[in-house]
């Protein structure tokens, strides 16, 4: 029953492969295993520890939004036009904005989501299909606090559907990369 | 006392309450037997299947309330598959047939149907109170007939139950006419609510005192409904998503402060943690809190909360709290009786949220605890030694080391020393779980000193049939014994049958007890109903000789006074 942590630093920059931790995302569907679920290493049993299973499908429902421990989710994060990458573990971060202001910091630039815009730089992402797609349409995770947020960084107020039929933002998302403005 | 007339003796009988006592009152004579069983109103029945509706009414036709247990304890884990038994219907229906004037049912761990929630309500005038826990099978069309049809309910009390929620009108089921509801508890459903039939509902409700919302009941909701009922008690919490400047959560700091006679708060179930401020000007007053679903609060607004919570009496919390926590907890609640510690993390990513010290914390800041469980990643002797010497009143103790086997994590040794300080210092504990790497000698101790245990949960625990032999040998007053995963097998199974007499049920899951010992146990005992549960097709037990020395998944006794049960499932073969 024991499991090692991963490393904690939430960004490093990667000219060639890192150090494979075990939530390390890749290029390739091995995205899907660093959804620490469905490891089998970290899957829990039904019937241990002893509560009641009101209580394990709240737990299960908030295993997203744990911080400071060893859930991460690895992914590379590039500027279009520039080569070398940079890596990001989206877990330690609480949601849309807390990830716009650390790539702004990151790449020096003001980074947003959601609006096509000739001054700034836009995020999209590489979703599990390999489509690429606008940063901020769905939630961030399963039990997502809504909130509204300031105009430089909008994300779509979406209702926290209680039938959960979205897929999330950190369950979908494979990479990350920022655009050029010119190209909106 | 034969002297006095059987009116005089059946009004003693009724300052006489509690359901042991008037068990022993009627074992003295055939007339204190016969006055007794008239005059009783109150019927506890540990299991539903130690006895049935046509003795129960038999003996008391003037039963006016009834508890009913259905599963097995170890039901609560999934160790027992859903269609195993504990079916209500029959007693409904038995009840109704007779014109017993039921007036109040309280339902755990069975299988209660819509149909047999409309025959409740439509069978008994006078019914007032249904307190379901942990029960399933049933939709909120069920709910839907006790709010129309039960004219006098007082209480619908639905705890952590499986409720298939339709999202239909429920709650505007209730008569404008029903104006007597003291207890409304929902907190389990999962679906929408009607926000306005609720509103009207607690409006006409002046006796309301106990209102546990579900998670669709929303924060300015919520500030409407307390405005409603300012007199409320018992109050649970549905959604505290919120944003701290709107008017809603204004409105429910104002309302709050007016609720002078909350003394328990639950719920939280999704929250904002900045915001559980507006709780602090009453928490002066609270005897109960309960935040163990309140997932998304983290330790540091725990720890402010509870430091306002002088008076608390019952504290149930998720190890989020850390050992810092239950040390601000140890030097905040010096009432506190009963507390309950819940792991957050299920996947134990070695995160030590608590450990040993919170405990030690807890025992020597808390003269008054008397009932604790405690999850925790690790324990050591030494600690268990010293709560043992700070608390020696302790009535439950249940201790759940979330990694199975885990010794002392200083010097490695098992950790039998530490409970049986634990049972040797506490003269009155009466029930007791058990974790960590344990050996035969603990169950010593146990036989030993455990002289009032009657609830005792092993899991992975033991070296071989004498640890359990101490158990049985010892505990004169055992009444549940659940055991999983641990070493013990026929031989302590067999040893002494006649035990099982004297013991509602014995659960053994994964141990070594074999088919052809259950067997011979059945023979030997006729008025025991000996279960195998074997839900896995390939390994069906097969009736050959050979075959006996097969291993026995999952086993289940209980005395009964009814033979076998006619409703088990093709899985359940009872021997």
């Amino acid at each position: 029953m024991e499991v090692s942590n991963s490393c904690s630093s939430f960004s490093s920059s990667s000219v060639d492969s890192t150090k494979p931790s075990p939530s390390e995302s890749s290029v390739n569907l091995s995205l899907s295993l660093t959804f620490p679920s469905t490891s089998p290493q970290r899957e829990a049993r039904q019937d241990w520890p002893p509560i009641k299973s009101r209580l394990r499908d709240t737990l299960k429902g908030r295993r997203l939004l744990r911080r400071g421990d060893d859930t991460s989710l690895f992914v590379k994060v590039y500027m279009e036009g520039v080569p070398i990458g940079r890596k990001l573990d989206l877990c330690a971060f609480s949601g849309y904005e807390s990830l716009l202001e650390n790539l702004s910091h990151m790449f020096d630039t003001s980074i947003i989501c959601g609006n096509r815009d000739r001054k700034h730089h836009v995020l999209t992402y590489e979703d599990k299909d390999g489509d690429w797609m606008m940063v901020g349409d769905i939630p961030w995770e399963y039990e997502s606090y809504i909130s509204t947020c300031s105009l430089t960084c909008s994300f779509i107020i979406s209702d926290l559907n209680r039938c959960f039929c979205f897929s999330m933002f950190l369950e979908t998302v494979r990479r990350l990369k920022i655009t050029r403005p010119e190209r909106y | 006392m034969n002297y006095f007339p059987d009116e005089v003796i059946e009004h003693v009988f009724d300052f006489v309450t509690s359901h042991k006592d008037r068990n022993a009152i009627s074992l003295v004579c055939k007339s204190w037997y016969k006055i007794e069983r008239y005059s009783r109103q109150k019927v506890f029945i540990g299991n539903c299947y130690a006895i049935n509706p046509e003795r129960l009414l038999r003996r008391f036709p003037c039963l006016k309330s009834l508890t009913l247990k259905g599963k097995p304890h170890f039901a609560d884990f999934n160790l027992v598959p859903h269609e195993w038994g504990g079916f209500v219907l029959p007693w409904i229906e038995a009840l109704a047939r007779s014109r017993v004037g039921l007036e109040e049912l309280r339902l755990k761990r069975m299988v209660v149907t819509d149909e047999s929630l409309e025959l409740l309500s439509r069978s008994f005038v006078n019914f007032k109170s249904l307190v379901l826990v942990s029960c399933e099978g049933f939709t909120t069309d069920g709910l839907a007939s006790i709010a129309a049809n039960c004219r006098h309910l007082r209480d619908l009390d639905l705890q952590e139950n499986e409720i298939d929620d339709h999202r239909g009108q429920w709650l505007s089921c209730f008569p404008d006419t029903c104006t007597t509801l003291v207890t409304l508890n929902f907190a389990c459903l999962e679906g929408e609510t009607n926000l306005v039939a609720l509103e009207r509902l607690v409006a006409r409700s002046p006796n309301l005192k106990s209102l546990k919302l579900n998670r669709a009941v929303p924060l300015d909701a919520l500030a409407r409904l307390m405005v409603c009922a300012p007199q409320i008690v018992d109050l649970g919490v549905g959604s505290y998503e919120n944003d701290p400047d709107s008017e809603s959560y204004l409105k429910l700091k104002a309302a709050i402060k007016k609720c002078t006679l909350l003394r328990s708060l639950s719920g939280f179930l999704e929250a904002a943690p900045h915001c559980l401020s507006a709780f602090h000007p009453i928490c002066h007053n609270l005897t109960s809190l309960n935040l163990s679903y309140a997932a998304e609060i983290h330790g540091s607004h725990l720890i402010k909360l509870i430091q306002h919570c002088k008076k608390l009496q019952r504290l149930w919390i998720l190890d989020s709290i850390g050992d810092k926590g239950l040390e601000v907890v140890a030097s905040t609640c010096k009432e506190l009786q009963e507390l309950r510690v819940f792991p957050s993390d299920l996947l134990g990513g070695g995160n030590t949220a608590v450990t040993e010290e919170g405990l030690v914390a807890i025992s020597a800041g808390c003269p008054k605890l008397h009932s604790i469980l405690y999850f925790c990643q690790q324990m050591t002797n030494a600690a268990l030694v010293t709560v043992a010497k700070n608390c020696p009143n302790f009535i439950r103790f249940r201790l759940c080391i979330l990694e199975p086997n885990k010794p002392d994590h200083v010097t490695s040794q098992p950790l039998d020393e530490g409970f049986g300080a634990i049972v040797k210092a506490c003269k009155s504990l009466r029930r007791l779980s058990l974790s960590g790497l344990l050996t035969d000698q603990v169950f010593l101790y146990i036989g030993m000193y455990a002289n009032q245990l009657e609830m005792l949960s092993i899991a992975f625990a033991g070296d071989t049939d004498k640890g359990m032999l101490y158990v049985l040998n010892g505990c004169k007053k055992m009444k549940k014994l659940e055991i999983r995963d641990s070493p013990f097998g026929d031989t302590a199974l067999l040893a002494d049958v006649s035990k099982y007499e004297t013991m509602r049920s014995l659960w053994m899951s994964s141990c070594e007890v074999t088919l052809s010992g259950c067997k011979r146990l059945a023979q030997k005992a006729p008025w025991l109903n000996v279960e195998i549960i074997n839900e896995n097709d390939n390994n069906r037990m097969e009736e050959n000789g050979h075959e006996g020395r097969q291993k026995v998944d999952k086993l289940y006794l209980y005395r009964t006074v009814v033979g076998t049960r006619m409703d088990a499932p093709p899985f359940v073969w009872i021997l």
